[in-house]
């Protein structure tokens, strides 16, 4: 994974949120920095809203919902953390092909919800009480024109039955993409849970 | 073992918590502080434990570390490519001499005050060695090494305990049931990378014990995994909810239980197709492709688990009386060309990865069980085990002593070796009878 450092208010010109055409510029001339500041701040804005509105579907367990904010080509994956010498870093987060916490098509995810929708789900009945919080937002465009690379970062709380408490932390890195209404889908999301032994009984929700 | 002679500490006698004759198990067992210092001396130590697969070590100084029962271990191949097993912990101050899960090294070395120990486990480095006196011999210092590490078929095993039998009488008739898993393929197995790794508030014997015996909680637990995992979406059909079925149970401890239905068969249909299953009938025979091929749950005694067709290889590491750790690998066969090897990982992980549709289920059970266990009448049940009493009989046709796939039985087995354990001193306890007069 790689860590991008961005000023958070430098001048980036982003193709345009609202003109997703509109190829990206590289550094600005100074004139014209106001107007690209101003289409990054859209563009953000528009990210967070979707994360926003994604995290009360999920805290809702409006699953199927949550689903429509998912590409149909969507891959939904979250490798495994190890600790590793610090020579050999680059295994520290699970390859492609490995054992992983989620490595999901909407198929899957879509199979998975219907198991929570039969009545007898008995892990999540009585029902969890989950809160998301997504944060850190940073986004910027993807090589492939309409497409985005967008980095957060989640807290996900999950309360369950009368006293217990698990915490999920992490970042997500997605690739968003616009639907044929011009909304953003979600197209591709790595999550990096932030524990090596996962320290609950399992994770019923979806990050 | 290096270790100045301790007086053992005083050991109950289990024996007043069972009655498994009748099917009565005291749920202290579950939940007792001190049994369960008892249960790391007799039960763990003495015991063969597995530790990882063969296929996780392919040159000199990989390495991987893992647990056998609360003490830390490292297991790795030494420069002669054996593999070898020791104590991660320094022999200075004890500190853990490698923090990391896996990788390749050439040697260990403990970042406290820098003693180096090679892969063999040798002592090579000390840092101001002349500060030791004349006696100090570095050759008595390395690493503290198992008393016996063997592998069946990939799956390595390692004990403390110089005289525990070997692994293979250890594992007696249950390595039939095992082969069901680990030889249907010439070539054999492996492990798919990385090791699924996740907490769970309840004693480890209650997963020991439900995959050694029971199928029972199956229709119900997993009602909603089974409803969507049915080709009809709606559930499965009646003859495969009450499916016929044995269940295995060996005076070791260790169990197993399976349906024999044919179509009560819970695959991946990507494996299920790469299988040629009138191979697998000259191979392993009707009996097995009918039996423990078709779906179960397994147990090696104490706190190893299978699942022969999710691939799902797993341990149970006790982490005080009241948690467990759970450490889960995928297996596949190493003939399977690499999109049934991904089918299988991804069809483990969907089910029993701890996101996994019957995992997530089973996990709720074991965390309610102990979340009740320390009220004082709720804790002074008597737990009921009586499903299958006397149905146990030796068939003729597999191994050892089966019953009735809907039974306890393996699950008293599994107690009856775990309460002779208790009430055996081990090893350690006998060198200091023979020790101190
Ligand atoms: S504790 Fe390892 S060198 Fe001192
Ligand atoms: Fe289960």
């Amino acid at each position: 994974m790689s860590i991008r450092t961005e000023e958070p208010t430098a001048a980036v010109s982003t193709g345009s949120a609202l003109d997703p055409g509109a190829p990206a510029q590289e550094a600005a001339p100074s004139s014209a920095a106001p107007a690209a500041a101003l289409d990054n701040m859209l563009l953000h804005f528009e990210v967070q809203r979707l994360y926003h509105l994604e995290a009360q579907l999920l805290d809702q367990h409006r699953y199927a919902d949550w689903l429509e904010l998912l590409a149909d080509d969507l891959h939904y994956w979250a490798p495994v953390r190890t600790n590793r010498l610090r020579r050999q870093q680059s295994l520290a987060d699970g390859a492609p092909g490995e054992v992983a916490i989620f490595d999901e098509t909407k198929a899957s995810l879509a199979w998975r919800i219907r198991r929570f929708d039969s009545g007898m789900a008995w892990a999540e009945d009585p029902p969890s009480r989950t809160r998301h919080l997504i944060t850190n937002v940073m986004v910027r465009p993807d090589d492939e024109p309409g497409q985005y690379v967008a980095e957060s970062a989640f807290l996900c709380y999950r309360n369950r039955l009368e006293r217990e408490v698990d915490i999920y932390a992490g970042c997500r890195t997605d690739v968003l993409r616009r639907g044929t209404d011009g909304g953003l889908l979600i197209a591709r999301r790595t999550i990096l849970l932030d524990q090596n032994v996962l320290l609950a009984k399992n994770i019923s929700t979806f990050l | 073992m290096s270790a100045l002679p301790r007086t053992p500490a005083a050991a109950a006698d289990v024996s007043p918590l069972f009655d498994l004759g009748q099917g009565l198990i005291d749920r202290s067992i579950f939940s007792d502080e001190t049994l369960y210092r008892q249960e790391l001396r007799r039960v763990f130590a003495p015991s063969w434990l597995f530790l990882a697969h063969e296929s996780q070590f392919n040159k000199p100084g990989d390495f991987f570390t893992t647990y056998m029962g609360e003490d830390p271990v490292i297991v790795t191949m030494g420069r002669d490519r054996r593999i070898r097993a020791f104590l991660n912990a320094c022999r200075h101050r004890g500190m853990r001499v490698c923090r990391a899960d896996a990788g390749a090294t050439k040697a260990f070395t403990c970042s406290y005050h820098g003693w180096s120990y090679d892969t063999s486990g040798k002592l090579i480095n000390v840092p101001n060695r002349d500060g030791y006196p004349d006696g100090f011999d570095q050759d008595k210092w390395g690493l503290t090494e198992v008393a016996q590490l063997d592998t069946y078929k990939g799956l390595i095993f390692a004990t403390w305990n110089p005289e525990a039998p070997p692994l293979r009488q250890a594992l007696g008739d249950m390595t039939w049931y095992m082969d069901a898993m680990l030889d249907r393929d010439p070539d054999g197995t492996e492990v798919v990378g990385g090791v699924h790794k996740w907490v769970l508030e309840g004693n480890w014997k209650l997963a020991a014990e439900q995959f050694a015996s029971d199928w029972y909680h199956v229709n119900i637990s997993h009602a909603s995994a089974l409803m969507v995992m049915s080709p009809s979406g709606k559930g499965p059909k009646a003859e495969i909810v009450q499916t016929p079925g044995r269940q295995y149970t060996d005076p070791n401890g260790h169990g197993a239980g399976f349906p024999t239905h044919p179509k009560s068969r819970f695959d991946d249909r990507v494996v299920h197709h790469y299988y040629d299953y009138e191979k697998l009938r000259e191979r392993l025979g009707d009996t097995r492709v009918e039996g423990p091929m078709t779906t179960g749950h397994a147990t090696v005694f104490p706190n190893f688990s299978y699942l022969p067709v999710n691939g799902s290889i797993r341990v149970w590491h006790p982490k005080g009386p009241d948690r467990m750790e759970v450490w889960a690998w995928t297996l596949v066969d190493k003939s399977m060309p690499d999109e049934v090897k991904n089918a299988q990982r991804l069809y483990n992980l969907r089910t029993f990865g701890p996101t996994g549709i019957f995992e997530q289920d089973d996990g709720e059970n074991w965390s309610e069980c102990q979340a009740t266990a320390h009220g004082f009448m709720a804790g002074s049940m008597a737990l009921n085990y009586q499903m299958g009493l006397g149905s146990e009989t030796e068939d003729g046709t597999h191994p050892g002593t089966t019953g009735h796939l809907y039974s306890d039985g393996a699950a008293r087995g599994f107690y009856a070796r775990w309460r002779d354990l208790m009430n055996t001193p081990a090893w350690h306890e006998k060198d200091h009878e023979k020790d101190t007069p």
